[in-house]
């Protein structure tokens, strides 16, 4: 009986949760709508990913090309047989996210199978490079639209695109923690732990990696379906190495291997690169010099205290506040004394330009100061809020 | 047998040897990739972007030397000379090698004790970083380049020309014969234009220019002939020099990993890390002698690659030939020096007869299907062992 109560719950609690979604952006300001769209696609992807990278320990960088296939693929099909069926729009689009996710898990089976025989660093270079190839591949083939990309528009604004996106993410999570949850995910985690022993105890390394690559990559697929009728336009530039560095920036900065970690840094990461573009403030050159710097001791400071500063834990957490004091006064410093180098001070760079290298610091400073991520593999559960809540009443009773 | 028929055969020695020069900078780069590799087990994701940094490094010293846009306009000469070349090589090397160092200081440093692919992360994320750093602070819009008159041996009159093999004596007689007839006819048809009154074309003119005419479309013809049956090569002298820097920097990179006490070393902790600290080797210094070195050589593939190949700096330029020098390590057998030059020059001449052989769009592809193909059938590489790793 609970069994069945607290999936119904969870059913519930999801529509709930993409209703009370879709109103609040319907409502709020005109261009929240279309966020809220990719923040749900990019959630599909890091948490996908997640399953190969974090869950199974299979180090693919090549995620775009799984999402570049789904959308091409859904693209494509969508543009010239949707006027020759009967199915409405939603219907269709559920039926072209199928079609993505087929595509891509191919794509995923043939790359899955050289991860039998590569691991670690090499296994992400072949990923990479697949990723590459499709890109360059699709920039060649006309009927694809080339380098001009592909207008996918079989019908007008499609209909209910954020249901059938958080949807889709909320089913990926279910999938992927259901997986860590029973009995059937124990592989993927033994072969992340450690590969050899696992194939001794009896676990099907082989098939547990291909199964890997092509969940994860259906995932991505059926993402990108979705990509390509919400935004009505793909091409080979859509899908960059940049976003597989994206995505892998998201998995790494929640935590390899914690699903929560991924689904909160996809939504992180989505919102304060779009938050930065609404900003259009722009800020001398010198300023941004100045802060990366500040950036840089503050990094370094958090590295000593880390590695050298054993005191008390009220101690420790004075030392990291020295240490934030101590860059956000360099930052100063800093910009007025670099603000007398002309060619600095008069560039004006626009705030939204910083997208990127803001990533790359996310992921170096996350590399130095905590390399297992923000939520480490740890999961939100309600168990753990429960007990963190027990915990505090026992220590104020 | 029709992908064949539509090949120019004749232009294939000049895309080898285009292949054979171009591959030398990937050689350059590679050495970079190999030697950090052999000593870290890290794949130096940013190595591409130090060498954009030393395009970027020779551009300056260009512009520092007077060769600038504003100071070249409206074709402004400006005599140059191999002193100009050999300043911005050191400069580029110099620089491109203290950045090498200080990369590793900061960011690959506090990684050594973590996974491998935490260092990955890393040099993944380092490398974003400077192409959009570089991105907000470097010139780019539009995309500058350095001028061609730092080279001075630019002159058509100094590039190296070779005939490997001539078209028979009897087609260059012909075609010899029918341009001097066609010359003839020409100075008639002029010499009747000229007595003509002005404004009207007598009938003999008109058929002294469609006899001039015929004779010049077969004169071409058999030029065209002679040109598709004879053999040529044409090598600017610009990158001769490119092609000579590289391989005196191979020897010297040789020497100094052959026969020096720090290459000693660097081979110890190439062969193993651990042991060379426990034996007293100053692992950390090995280190950065090891990136000063990449570096530099990356440096000095970044100014060539921009002088002598006329490239447009932009803070991506790094990526694409970083890729293929990346690969081309690979395929030479990673952390193997002499496979890196190798594989250098293979990924160069690949890449060019899959330019020849049509499929230029292809040809940033090609790396990665390279890359793949050694991975998977012979891991090691073709100079490396063929062991397949274990962690």
């Amino acid at each position: 009986m609970k069994f069945w109560g607290v999936r119904l719950l969870s059913f519930v609690l999801a529509f709930g949760f993409v209703y009370g979604l879709d109103v609040v952006t319907q409502t709020a300001f005109p261009n929240l709508y279309r966020l809220a769209v990719l923040a749900g696609l990019y959630v599909t992807l890091a948490v996908s990913l997640n399953l190969i990278n974090g869950i199974t320990g299979q180090f693919s960088i090549g995620h775009a090309a799984f999402y570049m296939i789904g959308a091409y693929a859904a693209g494509f099909v969508s543009q010239h047989m949707y006027a020759s069926q009967p199915l409405g729009p939603v219907l269709w689009l559920v039926v072209m996210m199928a079609v993505g996710a087929v595509f891509a898990a191919i794509a995923g089976i043939v790359v899955g199978l050289p991860s039998l025989r590569l691991r670690g660093d090499y296994l992400a270079i072949v990923t990479l490079g697949f990723g590459e190839i499709m890109r360059i591949v699709v920039q060649n083939v006309d009927p694809l639209g080339g380098a001009y990309g592909l207008n996918v528009k079989p019908f007008g604004e499609p209909p209910k695109i954020l249901w059938l996106v958080w949807l889709l993410a909320v089913l990926c999570i279910a999938v992927c923690r259901n997986l860590l949850k029973t009995s059937h995910g124990l592989p993927f985690i033994a072969v992340r732990e450690d590969e050899v022993a696992s194939a001794a105890m009896g676990v099907k390394t082989s098939s547990v990696k291909v199964t890997a690559f092509v969940i994860g990559s259906a995932f991505a697929g059926a993402a990108g379906a979705l990509l390509a009728h919400s935004e009505t336009f793909i091409s080979p530039d859509t899908f960059k190495m940049d976003v597989s560095f994206i995505i892998l920036t998201m998995v790494v900065l929640g935590g390899t291997g914690s699903i929560t970690g991924s689904i909160m840094a996809a939504v992180a990461l989505f919102a304060i690169p779009e938050w930065l573009r609404t900003m259009q403030v722009m800020i001398p050159g010198s300023s941004i010099v100045a802060g990366i710097l500040a950036v840089g001791i503050m990094v370094s400071g958090f590295r000593w205290v880390q590695n050298n500063y054993h005191e008390s834990v009220s101690k420790r957490i004075g030392a990291y506040l020295a240490c934030v004091v101590g860059a956000a006064v360099a930052a100063v410093v800093l910009s007025f004394v670099l603000a007398f180098i002309p060619q600095l001070a008069q560039q004006r760079l626009d705030v939204a330009m910083l997208r990127m290298v803001i990533f790359s610091m996310v992921l170096i400073i996350l590399m130095l100061l905590r390399p297992q991520g923000v939520f480490a593999h740890h999961e939100f559960s309600w168990d753990w809020l429960s007990k963190v809540l027990r915990a505090r009443k026992g220590v104020t009773a | 047998m029709n992908l064949v028929a539509g090949l120019d055969f004749s232009i294939l020695p000049q895309q080898l040897a285009n292949g054979l020069l171009l591959g030398a900078i990937y050689a350059l780069i590679a050495l970079g990739y190999t030697m950090v590799y052999g000593v870290l087990r890290l794949i130096n994701f940013a190595h591409g972007e130090v060498f954009m940094l030393g395009s970027y490094a020779a551009l300056f010293t260009s512009w520092a030397l007077g060769f600038t846009p504003e100071a070249l306009k409206n074709g402004a000469e400006k005599p140059s000379s191999w002193m100009v070349l050999a300043l911005m090589l050191v400069v580029s090397m110099v620089v491109c090698g203290l950045i090498g160092v200080v990369i590793e200081r900061l960011a690959y440093r506090p990684m050594r004790n973590q996974p491998r692919i935490a260092s990955l992360i890393t040099a993944i994320g380092v490398s974003l970083f400077l192409q959009y750093a570089g991105g907000l602070f470097l010139p780019q819009s539009p995309p500058p380049a350095i001028s061609e008159q730092v080279n001075p041996y630019r002159k058509d009159s100094d590039n190296v020309r070779l005939t490997l093999k001539d078209a028979p004596a009897a087609l260059k007689a012909q075609a010899k014969l029918l341009d001097a007839e066609a010359g003839k006819a020409e100075a008639a048809y002029r010499a009747s234009e000229q007595q003509d009154p002005p404004g009207h074309t007598t009938a003999a003119t008109e058929d002294l220019r469609q006899k001039y005419q015929t004779l010049e479309r077969s004169a071409q013809k058999v030029e065209g002939e002679v040109n598709g049956q004879s053999v040529k090569l044409n090598i600017p002298f610009g990158q001769l020099i490119m092609l000579i820097t590289t391989i005196v920097l191979m020897l010297i990179l040789r020497h100094i990993v052959m026969y020096t006490r720090t290459g000693r070393a660097m081979r110890a902790v190439s062969h193993d890390f651990d042991s060379a600290s426990l034996m007293g080797i100053d692992v950390n210094n090995v280190v950065t002698v090891t990136f000063l070195i990449g570096s530099a050589l990356a440096g000095a593939g970044a100014m060539m690659y921009a002088t002598f190949l006329r490239t447009n700096l932009t803070p991506f330029l790094g990526v694409t030939p970083g890729v293929k020098a990346f690969v081309a390590a690979v395929l030479g057998g990673i952390g193997n020096i002499p496979g890196a030059a190798l594989g250098g020059i293979l990924m160069g001449v690949v890449e060019t007869l899959v330019i020849w052989l049509g499929f230029s769009g292809y040809k940033d592809a090609v790396a990665f299907v390279v890359l793949i193909a050694v991975l998977l059938f012979r891991p090691g590489g073709l100079l490396g062992s063929s062991k397949v790793e274990k962690v």
